[in-house]
């Protein structure tokens, strides 16, 4: 049932990180290079900005609060010079308005420190292979398919009826197939929670989801991956 | 600050406000005085003027009819009678023929003038000190060429017009004297009051929260001051009390979580040998730190609401929308625990505001309901139109909140006795409490007869 981390993101990911606590940078570098991506990381914004617009990259994570240039900034400064790299936003502010301003300064993600690493992997992951801009009218996983215009569940065939939130979770998990999603990003996505509810609610839709999906069939599709989120895949 | 403190106390009463005020009033009266002084003085002297013209001509008028009736020798006896009577000051008399020869009088003769005239005249050697006199006289010249002067001595009304001035000086030194004295009693006073102030925030600079200004009761404007000041200091010693026990609630409550943590990782040093018991040992350590760090960002969180940060996030929301998507959000969780979930949401109810927050609340509503209720109850979800606005409630079928503790429960980390043990920071509701306050909400706990119904107004 539980599976490692590594498997589930596939090829290196070449991420820059602009961080200025050198703790933490070295934290995240290590983590980041031990699941084989390739991480070069600066201290300040101004090289940040240097390095960001000059190199091409799959990923950046940029702190907020960085010396001579703030992360918001460098953003806007490397959007407008057209660098096009997903950006994820590390913070210590987790507030509505903190997050909204990240997001306008483009932003792509946000994670509020202090954070699992478990969800820092599974973002950098979900940026890198962000779903290519064509919309998909169908997904499949397997044996496992979803009409995304009719909003038919089929496996192996047989129909299967979910709930709305039910077919937003599988909908979520299939779009991004084979990686981790965290319990996070599913509150984030799915029911647009930007807190921790005391309530297992992911847990419950995901065991209702399962029961639908995995029960009476062979080999399981949703798997949890211990201490870090979920994942949909069709084999260990 | 400090240099007002040098100065001596009489130079601090001549500087307060009090006192120029006292010195400009005094200023002002002295101005008006002059003008009634003028006033006076010139009414005063036309007035004295003119009796004395009118009383010369009646006498002159009285002379002429007693040369009229008893000719020039009755004229001149008369005369001389009345030279002799002394009554209203000294009267100067003058009967003098055509020839300019004095008939009878006791003033040099001169050439005839009618009416009013003034004039010096010079005295004899028998009143030496007053030799020369301004006189004042009423002239006549009688049908058959006879002149007649009645005149009066003018140094009455001289007198007089000295006795206005003197009056009027004395009476502006004292004015003076008083205002000025009074100044510096009033400015002494208010003086006093300002250092009384001045004290009181030092004594409460130096620690001393309990220190009030002394009211006078007589609801002056620096009553009112004080009455403003003492409320404002009030309000900031329970604002400092607030802080207080929040600070050490926050301390209490994060030495369990901390205690048990460290307890775990020290449980791990002494006792785990295996991976799997130092593993198990390390997640029970990130499972408390998570705790904490939850405390931490709920504080935070809460800080930031009541900060009003955030109402630039505000945009229109669907309440009717976010209320079913919580409840369906719950509906799993509520059955996993043997509660019912009962919706009763009106279309179409939409207000400003934060969705998240607005998510954040019901579902810290929804949560606390499900936590705090036995197996088997019953939580509502309500939503409907209420006047101009609306009405949410969530209720629940469970043991309810005392009266008395209604109000307590929106403070950060109270928790009920029996609720302990349940899981929990003791911050949600103060959370609640935080956006619906940002939010403009109304929020009641009510007995649901049994148990608690939250309703949120607009």
């Amino acid at each position: 049932m539980a599976a490692t981390l590594n498997v589930c993101i596939v090829g290196p990911v070449k991420i820059l990180l602009i961080e200025d606590d050198s703790q933490t940078a070295d934290y995240i570098a290590k983590g980041l290079r031990e699941h084989g991506h390739v991480v070069d990381k600066t201290d300040n914004g101004r090289d940040g900005l240097y390095m960001a617009t000059g190199e091409p990259y799959d990923v950046m994570i940029v702190d907020r609060n960085l010396p001579k240039m703030d992360g918001l900034s460098l953003v806007k400064a490397a959007r407008a010079s057209g660098t096009r790299t997903p950006v994820l936003f590390l913070t210590t502010m987790g507030g509505v308005d903190d997050r909204v301003a990240g997001l306008e300064a483009g932003g792509d993600d946000y994670l509020v420190k202090p954070f699992a690493f478990a969800e820092l992997l599974a973002r950098v992951g979900a940026l890198a292979r962000r779903p290519p801009i064509v919309a998909a009218t169908s997904l499949k996983v397997g044996d496992l398919e979803v009409d995304l215009l009719s909003r038919a569940v089929t496996r192996g065939g047989k129909r299967i009826d979910l709930l709305a939130q039910e077919f937003k979770i599988l909908e979520y998990l299939m779009r991004h197939a084979g990686e981790i999603v965290t319990r996070t990003m599913l509150l984030e996505k799915v029911w647009d929670f930007h807190f921790d509810p005391k309530t297992n609610i992911v847990e419950t839709h995901i065991s209702r989801l399962r029961s639908k999906i995995d029960k009476g069939f062979d080999k399981p599709l949703l798997h949890t991956v211990r201490g870090a989120g979920y994942v949909i895949r069709t084999s260990d | 600050m400090s240099s007002v403190h040098r100065i001596r106390p009489l130079a601090r009463i001549l500087r307060s406000a009090t006192f120029r005020l006292t010195l400009i009033y005094a200023g002002l009266f002295v101005v008006s005085a002059c003008v009634l002084f003028a006033t006076v003085f010139v009414i005063a002297t036309a007035a004295m003027q003119n009796d004395m013209q009118e009383v010369l001509r009646t006498e002159a008028l009285q002379l002429a009819e007693i040369h009229r009736r008893y000719g020039l020798l009755g004229l001149a006896e008369q005369v001389t009678r009345r030279m002799s009577y002394r009554t209203r000051g000294p009267i100067y008399y003058l009967v003098q023929a055509p020839t300019q020869q004095v008939v009878v009088g006791n003033l040099p003769g001169m050439p005839p003038v009618e009416g009013v005239v003034d004039f010096v005249h010079d005295k004899d050697s028998a009143e030496p000190n007053d030799a020369r006199a301004k006189l004042t006289g009423f002239g006549l010249t009688l049908p058959d060429g006879t002149f007649v002067l009645v005149a009066q001595d003018a140094s009455r009304l001289i007198d007089m017009q000295h006795a206005i001035v003197r009056a009027f000086i004395w009476a502006g030194a004292l004015t003076l004297l008083l205002a000025i004295g009074g100044g510096v009693l009033l400015g002494g006073n208010f003086v006093r009051r300002i250092d009384t102030i001045g004290r009181t925030s030092r004594a409460i600079m130096e620690g001393d929260l309990s220190a009030r200004i002394p009211v006078r009761g007589n609801n002056d404007e620096i009553d009112q001051l004080v009455v403003g000041l003492n409320a404002m200091l009030d309000r900031i010693q329970q604002l400092l009390e607030g802080l207080r026990q929040v600070s050490s609630d926050i301390a209490h409550d994060l030495r369990t979580p901390l205690g048990r943590l460290r307890q775990k990782l020290e449980d791990a040093r002494e006792h785990a040998s295996t991976t799997a018991e130092y593993q198990a040992a390390t997640e029970g350590a990130i499972a408390e730190a998570d705790s904490l760090l939850e405390i931490f960002s709920a504080l935070l969180r809460i800080a930031q609401i009541e900060a009003g940060a955030q109402k630039s996030a505000f945009t229109d929301v669907d309440l009717s929308e976010l209320m079913r998507s919580i409840a369906e959000a719950y509906e799993p969780s509520a059955e996993d625990s043997q509660h019912k979930l009962e919706v009763d949401v009106a279309d179409g109810v939409k207000m400003t505001g934060d969705r998240q927050l607005l998510a954040q609340l019901f579902s810290n509503l929804v949560e606390n309901a499900l936590t705090h209720t036995p197996d088997g109850s019953t939580v509502r979800l309500a939503l409907h139109p209420k006047g101009n606005g609306f009405e949410a409630v969530v209720a629940d079928n469970g043991p309810g909140i005392p009266a008395e503790e209604r109000e307590k429960v929106f403070d950060r980390f109270y928790r009920l006795d029996r609720s302990r043990t349940t899981r929990g920071s003791g911050l949600g509701l103060a959370l609640v409490k935080a956006i619906t306050t940002l939010h403009g909400l109304t929020l009641r706990l009510e007995d649901h007869h049994p148990g608690l119904a939250v309703h949120l107004t607009r």
